[in-house]
């Protein structure tokens, strides 16, 4: 499959169902279907949480790192075609690393890679960069419960 | 860890559950224990051994037990 780039926000949205406020993510700037995606996120004092996390040292909170590390992973199978749209569900993430304080006017670059996609289920790995510093990273599993549903067990 | 603490263990990261509660625990025994869960803890059991589960075996893998006689078949004896 062809690589696909500089897919904007509301082209993201075709392929994954997430939506603010709970989508980060303002381009793909490279995504390989089955392999591979680079995402970028610009932050500026207007995000809905800064001014209650903190009122007094506004800083990203972790979950919406995280967030932002399955959306960025989930775009390596969610260009598969006939997986887009779908919707996904967490299963997992392990070696969690978080080392920076992400502020009003940090940019980050989360690059995710496929390790392997079967019977709807996604292992990778994710790397999230401030200004080319390293952020954040974990190893992820997210699922798709499409696909899932045919292998419910017998009662 | 041998194969019974493997075993557990997958189903305990998968589904937050005890040790004590595993015998006897069947799919939907507990809220986690659901179609999604389900994959993850399939997935969970072939990191941790290896393997690759055929599909009719995914779908027979009902309960906590089950899983133990399945898993023969893969050559992993759990006891």
């Amino acid at each position: 499959m062809e690589a696909l780039f500089n897919i904007g926000a509301y082209e993201i949205q075709e392929y994954q169902q997430n939506r603010y406020p709970m989508f980060f993510l303002d381009v793909i700037e490279e995504a390989r279907p089955g392999e591979y995606a680079r995402g970028r996120k610009s932050f500026t004092y207007n995000e809905w949480y800064f001014p209650v996390h903190f009122a007094d040292e506004p800083n990203v909170p972790g979950m919406i790192q995280i967030e932002l590390l399955a959306q960025t992973f989930i775009m390596t199978f969610l260009t598969i075609p006939e997986h887009k749209g779908k919707k996904t569900a967490f299963l997992g993430m392990n070696n969690m690393r978080m080392r920076k304080k992400i502020v009003p006017g940090d940019t980050i670059v989360v690059e995710a890679t496929l390790k392997s996609f079967k019977r709807g289920v996604a292992t990778g790995y994710v790397e999230g960069r401030v200004g080319g510093e390293f952020a954040l990273s974990a190893d992820i599993k997210i699922g798709l419960p499409d696909m899932m549903r045919e292998f419910i067990p017998k009662k | 860890m041998n194969n019974k603490e493997k075993y557990n263990n997958a189903f305990i990261v998968s589904f937050d559950v005890t040790e004590d509660q595993l015998a006897g625990l069947e799919y939907q025994g507990v809220p986690a224990w659901d179609s999604v869960g389900h994959m993850g803890l399939i997935s969970e059991i072939e990191d941790a051994f290896d393997i690759q589960f055929e599909t009719d075996d995914i779908v027979d893998f009902n309960s906590y037990e089950k899983g133990i006689e399945l898993l023969k078949k893969y050559d992993v004896t759990v006891e």
